[in-house]
């Protein structure tokens, strides 16, 4: 064997190091699975043994991911704690990956400067780069890594034969097994039988003079000659892909992944979403992509015919939902569950060693001869040149990618959620933040709190999460309807899962949990608030779990780490021979094999120029459109739009570009008259649909109506606006609208304003809450309540009063039973009614009975977004009777009634009126309550609207409500035996705290009118207030 | 076959009942005999008292000591010193109570009595006391119940009828009492009075006295009361405020009601809708306001706390600003220019003031503009993109006054 070190490889490996070693401290924390992996190992650190995991999901088996990464991680973390262990990793992996991918371009090319490249091209390709600095999947590259390694001596296992080699391979298989559990599965058929097939043909080779003689029949002598070694390989493989994570199949057996798919981009059509096309397949290709000719070339030469094959194959499947043949080939199934991005990551990877040799035959080879014969020096340095730029621009655009359009929310400061969590056991209950990102899950390793949401989706139990395409509810306002239901679903009955505490990045969702009966706590330190409901009970001290056998948790415990051992115990004596050279040894028996680089052939050349024209033709079309699309006043189309892009990213002054310079609109004055305007529309909105339509264009005039589609975290808003458009310079500009000219009457004014405080302990103690710092529950009085079907759904509708002298905050819970007492249904009222009540205020509320939406796979998933959408529970019985819970609680926050109802008039269908904010709040969303009475001045429906803006104090706000039909409802029961306030019977405090009530009050606020199956309406407002004083 | 068959049955029965007949007879050993006298004579003891039980055995054989109380059974073995001297550990010997104890030999009970611990009266009293709820409605209907359990320092309660002096304080009022406790504990409910304020209460035994607690007294439901309101002026110009407000509401023993009873104003007003606002009660009094109206209107107005008080009516007329406004037609009457609108004493009216604009082709309402006013005056621009050339009618709103102008063509 040669004794000088390899350069390229030393070189390969400092740089490597050096670079992505420096780097990952700026790039890991912010991946999308970095953290998920360090949370995992923060479970091994505290629970080596033990598969249960508490923390996420109302608990879950940490089984369902090959434990290897995790539990080093763990183990490292013993040492510097746990990011410690996860650099540590990271940078073992890149080491790894280098030496992998050098040792893979060994045995394929035979030649050792190859090889060097190779690993020097392995440092800067893309797709690593992407998968460390932007995925984060570390238990991938470990586990490719290791299969490259495993491949040298597989090679000469089949073809020498001797036992070591069968022994080193498998013991390197093992740690693929026990890291990562699809590459190993995946590497078998797209890297080893490749391997094998070439192993066949160096073996035929052996028996003809070149591989131009290989024949079938050669080939097929061969592989009966090696046909023990391949079986004895095979099953050697397949029992260690069994017995190393056994648990893991188990664990997959009895809990099968019967989720709903969550969509990911590698399934995207490429062409349609190009963002997908870039980060899954543009990016990890990178320079390779003008290489296609040569890397095809070679691969489908003889030796290297079914690696050729196979990278086919994966090009194919990595294009995704681009053609149809990856679903074909994969089935329905196995499309939806695989993330594809992997099918380009191998195949990218195993086109690297073509690369190396690429580089080699250009820079100092027989390809630099060509050139530099046919068409002189200078030009041969200029492709080079370009060839290292097009390398370079990749590598930076893809280090930079999560700098520029950063995958995570900023990184939040975890310390005072810690400091919050272990204060006043507060960890005694759940908590689920939104807006965190994937640092939740940094979140969740530091405290001993439990969450209902994870990262982990695929051990996700619940059904209020499996049955939805939601990979958390953290981020659910990416998800859409599902995701906002499935959030509402937990935050409406978050008794149900010990949910108490929310902390909150996101101002988005604050709405959704105001109308949900939450309450602001306060905001932390770095900015997050936290929210809480109260009347949620503490978890009990001993939860559910799913026990796994003994031997399963020592297998899981005990394997990874001891095939890792054995693994660096056999192959030691390798890492000295060819790392340090200690030994004079021959070299490896597949030197043999190497092809002599003289004499390129000019057929690729020409066409690799041609592939590369065409590459450059293409790229210049698509940068076209891009221009096309994003010249914004080509049309008065494309002004349009691109204005109210500018509103939806609240990007005022690009807003401003657009307006008409001629209307004389300052940006002072434009942001201003924009500014001032809150509400549901124009701080919780997003933009999701707009259509724009040309009404009359002129040559310098246009008028458009534009259709747009916003979605807010309680509804979706369907609104039209009309512009007038004018051309100046050929450009297109938006006419400004009217703005609100109402002059308030007060410039200054005054207000008393009772405002309430509880200590919540007076004393400072570690003890649970003294006996008599524990405000008695305000009283309430339910003063109606029945059941009533209307349009084949059930819902329990009454009044609430709370008769009190304190504030209350009420939750109100309603369950449905059968004839026979039989349970049937349990929910909370949600947003129809007002949470919070002052002493002697009224509210009626609404208990709809929600299911979990499509639990059967025939339910038609509505295509588009919809917040709003309810999913109607399934009642197999008729509910006959109920029973209504109701629990006051002393409330000192979102007291604010501030809001007057200045005018009325009734119109047929519908009615319309002012709302007047008198106080000094300005309300953000108010929610109109309106409650349906029949001629005898009974209840029957309480229905809501969401008004879409808000009222600035001293303003008035128009609205109009459609009035319902109401003449196919019909009250099942109302019989109020069952009503219980505090647990008490309601009938019994109606009697002793109010016995001489009038109820003739309850008419006063009665609005008569001549309505579908009713006599009167009563309305209420409830109102949010985005930023309190 | 099936002879064989019971023979292999009969074989297996009769090796079973050998088997189990030997292992009978060899678990089954037959114990000595011992038998024990206590030397110790006291069978009653205070709390916390040391107790050693000290037997006189037949044999010196080895014995052990099972206890149980009310806290638990536990076994002890004899103290190293002699073997025949059993320490009773101290979580038992500190609980009043019963302890039962049997001293047996392999199994074998040797002795079996039983000691009586009483709570340590010498020991100082410690108080466990509640009061709940913590607070209570004014009217002497409303109570709050007073316990309070007095214990040794082992947290034994003390003997029945052991006396507890309580008292409390509510404004010039203070009150003591004595009680014995029964079954652990001395109680009593506290009634409120006709006052809303605050009780003070305390408890004493012995020695020792409790810390203060306090219960709230709130005040009673609200009784009917009385409105006023307060305006700028009388004229409807849809932009100033009147305020209603409440006289001090209070309940039917004169307390002043909490502070934050919500109270609802119900305005009708000339057409019969019912418009609305609210306020909640600083001392006893809320204040309402509610915008002018923007035309002529009579309003009836009556507050209530929902339920249970009510109060007077009062008419609030509002006069209107103008009688009439001017409409200028230009650019084809595609430009209606509406107003000056002039308020009450010809000034401009502040700006906002709402102008609507209904557009109707042969009786049918095609689009209503609304627009409010700047300087006095609206304009509305009826593009000819959304308005063909035609004959419209149109109507015009504004103040409460309507104006209608017919067959307008547009151009």
């Amino acid at each position: 064997m040669d004794k000088t070190t390899n350069k390229y490889l030393i070189s390969a490996l400092l740089i490597g190091v050096v670079f992505h070693g420096t780097a990952i401290f700026f790039t890991l924390e912010t991946t999308y699975d970095a953290l998920i992996h360090l949370f995992f190992g923060n479970h091994y650190a505290n629970n080596w043994f033990d598969p249960w995991s508490y923390s996420w999901y109302t608990g879950f088996t940490v089984m369902g991911y090959p434990p290897l990464v995790h539990q080093s991680i763990g183990l490292f973390s013993y040492i510097g704690g746990l990011k410690f262990g996860l650099f540590t990793v990271a940078i073992i992996a890149i080491l790894l990956f280098i030496t992998g991918i050098y040792r893979f371009a060994l045995v394929l090319t035979s030649n050792r400067n190859v090889a060097g490249y190779t690993a020097i091209f392995g440092v800067f390709s893309s797709v690593f780069i992407e998968t460390l600095h932007i995925f984060g999947q570390l238990p991938s590259i470990i586990g490719l890594s290791i299969l490259l390694h495993s491949l040298p001596e597989i090679y000469l296992w089949l073809k020498i034969g001797k036992y070591r080699y069968l022994v080193n391979s498998l013991s390197l298989i093992a740690v693929t097994v026990t890291s990562h559990h699809v590459t190993p599965i995946f590497g078998m058929v797209f890297f080893i039988f490749p391997l094998i097939g070439m192993v066949i043909m160096d073996v035929s080779r052996e028996k003809v003079e070149s591989y131009k003689e290989v024949r079938f029949k050669h080939f097929l002598k061969s592989f009966f000659s090696l046909f023990k070694r391949i079986v004895s390989f095979g099953f050697g493989s397949l029992l260690l892909i069994i017995i190393c994570i056994l648990p893991y199949w188990i664990n997959t057996k009895n809990n099968p992944i019967t989720q709903v798919p969550i969509p990911h981009g590698s399934r995207d059509n490429f062409l349609e979403v190009t963002s997908s096309g870039l980060v899954f397949f543009l990016i990890p290709w990178g320079v390779l992509l003008f290489l296609f000719p040569y890397i095809w070339y070679r691969f489908y030469s003889k030796r290297y015919l079914f690696f050729g094959f196979s990278i086919t194959l994966l090009t194919i499947l990595g294009t995704g939902g681009t053609t149809p043949i990856p679903l074909m080939m994969l089935g329905e199934n196995a499309f939806n569950i695989l993330t594809l991005d992997r099918f380009t990551l191998w195949a990218s990877i195993m086109a690297l060693p073509i690369f190396g040799e690429f580089g080699y035959r250009f820079a100092e080879g027989d390809l630099k001869q060509k050139i530099s014969e046919k068409f002189g020096g200078v030009y041969h340095r200029i492709i080079g040149g370009l060839i290292t730029g097009v390398m370079i621009f990749t590598t930076l655009f893809t280090m930079s990618l999560g700098y520029f359009r950063p995958s995570q929310p900023q990184k939040i400061k975890m310390l005072p959620i810690l400091n919050f969590l272990s204060r006043d056991q507060h960890d005694h209950w759940r908590y689920l933040p939104l807006g965190f990102g994937d640092q939740m899950a940094w979140l969740s390793a530091q405290t001993n709190a439990m969450t209902v949401d994870g990262n982990y989706h695929s051990a996700r139990r619940l059904p209020e999460l499996t049955t939805r395409a939601v990979e958390r509810l953290e981020n659910s306002k990416f998800r859409g309807v599902e995701g906002i239901g499935s959030l509402q679903q937990f935050l409406t009955v978050p008794e149900k899962y010990n949910l108490k505490y929310v902390f909150s990045n996101d101002k988005f969702y604050d709405p959704i949990l105001y109308f949900c009966g939450w309450q602001r706590l306060r905001q932390l330190e770095n900015g997050i608030m936290v929210w809480e409901k109260l009347n949620v009970p503490p978890l009990s001290s001993i939860l559910p779990r799913e026990e796994v056998p003994m031997f399963q948790k020592l297998m899981w415990g005990l394997i990874p780490v001891f095939t890792v051992l054995l693994a660096f115990v056999i192959n030691i004596q390798l890492i000295w021979v060819h790392a340090l050279k200690s030994k004079n040894k021959t070299f490896p028996v597949y030197f043999k094999f190497g092809v002599a680089y003289n004499g390129f052939n000019k057929k690729v050349i020409k066409a690799s120029y041609l592939w590369v024209l065409l590459i450059l033709v293409v790229m210049s079309y698509g940068f076209y459109l891009l221009y096309i699309k994003n010249v914004k006043q080509l049309s008065p189309i494309n002004v349009t739009e691109a204005y109210y892009d500018a509103l939806d990213f609240k990007e005022f002054e690009r807003a401003h570009s657009y307006i008409d310079p001629n209307s004389n609109k300052s940006i002072d004055q434009y942001m201003l008259e924009v500014s001032v305007t809150d509400g549901l529309l124009s701080s919780y909105a997003k933009l999701d649909e707009i259509k724009v339509g040309i009404i009359v264009q002129t040559d310098s005039t246009a008028k458009v109506k534009v259709l747009t589609r916003w979605i807010t975290p309680l509804e979706k808003i369907d609104r039209t606006y009309y512009h007038e458009l004018v051309k100046n310079n050929n450009r297109w500009f938006v006419k400004p609208l009217p703005y609100d000219l109402d002059i308030p009457p007060d410039q200054f004014f005054v207000e008393n304003i009772t405002s309430f405080y509880n200590h919540g302990r007076r004393r400072i103690s570690s003890e649970q809450t003294y006996h008599e710092d524990v405000l008695k529950q305000p009283v309430l009085e339910v003063l109606s309540s029945k059941i009533i079907e209307y349009n084949d759904q059930y819902a329990i509708v009454g009044e609430i009063q709370n008769i009190d002298n304190v504030p209350a905050d009420v939750v109100i819970t309603g369950t449905l039973y059968n004839d026979d007492n039989k349970k049937l249904a349990k929910y909370n009222a949600k947003h129809q009614m007002k949470h919070k009540l002052m002493p002697k205020e009224i509210t009626s509320f609404r208990i709809d009975f929600e299911g979990i939406a499509w639990m059967n796979s025939e339910d038609r998933k509505p295509e588009t977004f919809d917040p709003d959408q309810f999913t109607a529970m399934e009642f197999e019985e008729i509910p006959t009777k109920f029973n209504l819970q109701s629990a006051g609680n002393v409330a000192i926050v979102d007291l604010y009634k501030g809001v007057a109802i200045n005018d009325l008039s009734l119109q047929k269908e519908y009615i319309e009126g002012v709302l007047f904010n008198s106080g000094l709040e300005e309300v953000t969303i108010p929610l109109l309550l309106v409650s349906y009475y029949n001629q005898n001045h009974e209840l029957l429906w309480v229905d809501h609207q969401y008004l879409q803006e808000g009222i600035r104090p001293q303003r008035k706000l128009y609205f109009s409500y459609p009035l319902l039909d109401l003449t196919a409802l019909e009250c099942i029961n109302d019989d109020m035996e069952n009503v219980l306030v505090n647990g008490l019977q309601n009938i019994e405090i109606s009697d002793k705290m109010v016995p001489d009530r009038k109820h003739e009050h309850q008419s006063v606020q009665f609005l008569p009118v001549e309505g579908k199956g009713y006599r009167y309406i009563k309305l209420e407002i409830n109102n949010y207030i985005g930023a309190p004083h | 076959m099936t002879m064989y068959k019971k023979h292999i049955a009969l074989l297996l029965l009769t090796s079973a009942i050998c088997i189990l007949s030997i292992g009978f007879t060899t678990i089954i050993n037959r114990s000595e005999k011992v038998s024990a006298v206590l030397l110790t004579n006291q069978t009653v003891f205070n709390a916390g008292d040391a107790i050693v039980l000290e037997f006189e055995l037949e044999k010196p054989v080895t014995t052990k000591l099972f206890l149980h109380s009310s806290y638990g059974s536990t076994v002890i073995t004899p103290n190293k010193q002699k073997d025949t001297q059993y320490s009773i550990p101290n979580f038992m010997t500190n609980k009043s109570g019963v302890i039962k104890y049997i001293l047996s030999h392999k199994s074998a009970i040797v002795y079996e009595g039983e000691l009586q611990i009483n709570p340590n009266i010498n020991t100082k009293v410690h108080l466990e006391s509640y009061i709940g709820p913590p607070s209570i409605i004014a009217g002497g209907e409303d109570y709050t119940m007073q316990v309070v359990i007095p214990t040794d320092i082992y947290d034994n309660p003390l003997p029945e009828e052991t006396p507890i002096q309580i008292g409390h304080q509510f404004l010039n009022t203070e009150k003591e009492n004595i009680l014995y406790t029964k079954d652990m504990m001395g109680w009593k409910n506290i009634f409120s009075y006709d006052q809303s304020g605050r009780i003070l209460l305390f408890s004493v035994v012995g020695e020792t006295v409790s810390k203060e607690f306090s219960v709230e007294v709130f005040p009673a439901l609200p009784e009917n009361f009385e409105i006023t309101s307060d305006r700028r002026h009388k004229y409807a110009d849809g932009n100033q405020i009147t305020e209603l407000v409440t006289s001090i509401i209070k309940d039917e023993y004169d307390n002043v009601v909490s502070d934050g009873t919500i109270v609802d104003f119900e305005i009708i007003d000339a057409k019969g809708a019912v418009l609305q606002t609210q306020g909640s009660t600083i001392n006893g009094t809320a204040v309402a306001k509610i915008l002018h109206p923007d035309h002529k209107d009579i309003w009836r107005i009556k507050a209530y706390v929902y339920g249970m008080a009510e109060s007077n009516t009062i008419k609030l007329e509002y006069t209107p600003v103008l009688d009439d406004f001017e409409v200028v037609f230009d650019k084809g009457n595609r430009e209606i220019k509406v107003g000056p609108l002039v308020s009450f004493m010809e000034q401009l009216i502040p700006n906002g003031a709402l102008v609507k604009l209904d557009i109707f082709i042969d009786d049918k309402k095609i689009d209503t503009k609304v627009k409010t006013s700047l300087d006095g005056v609206v304009r509305f621009i009826l593009e000819e993109g959304f308005y063909v050339s035609g004959e419209y009618d149109i109507k015009i709103k504004a103040l409460g006054i309507k104006k209608e102008y017919n067959n307008i063509t547009l151009q």
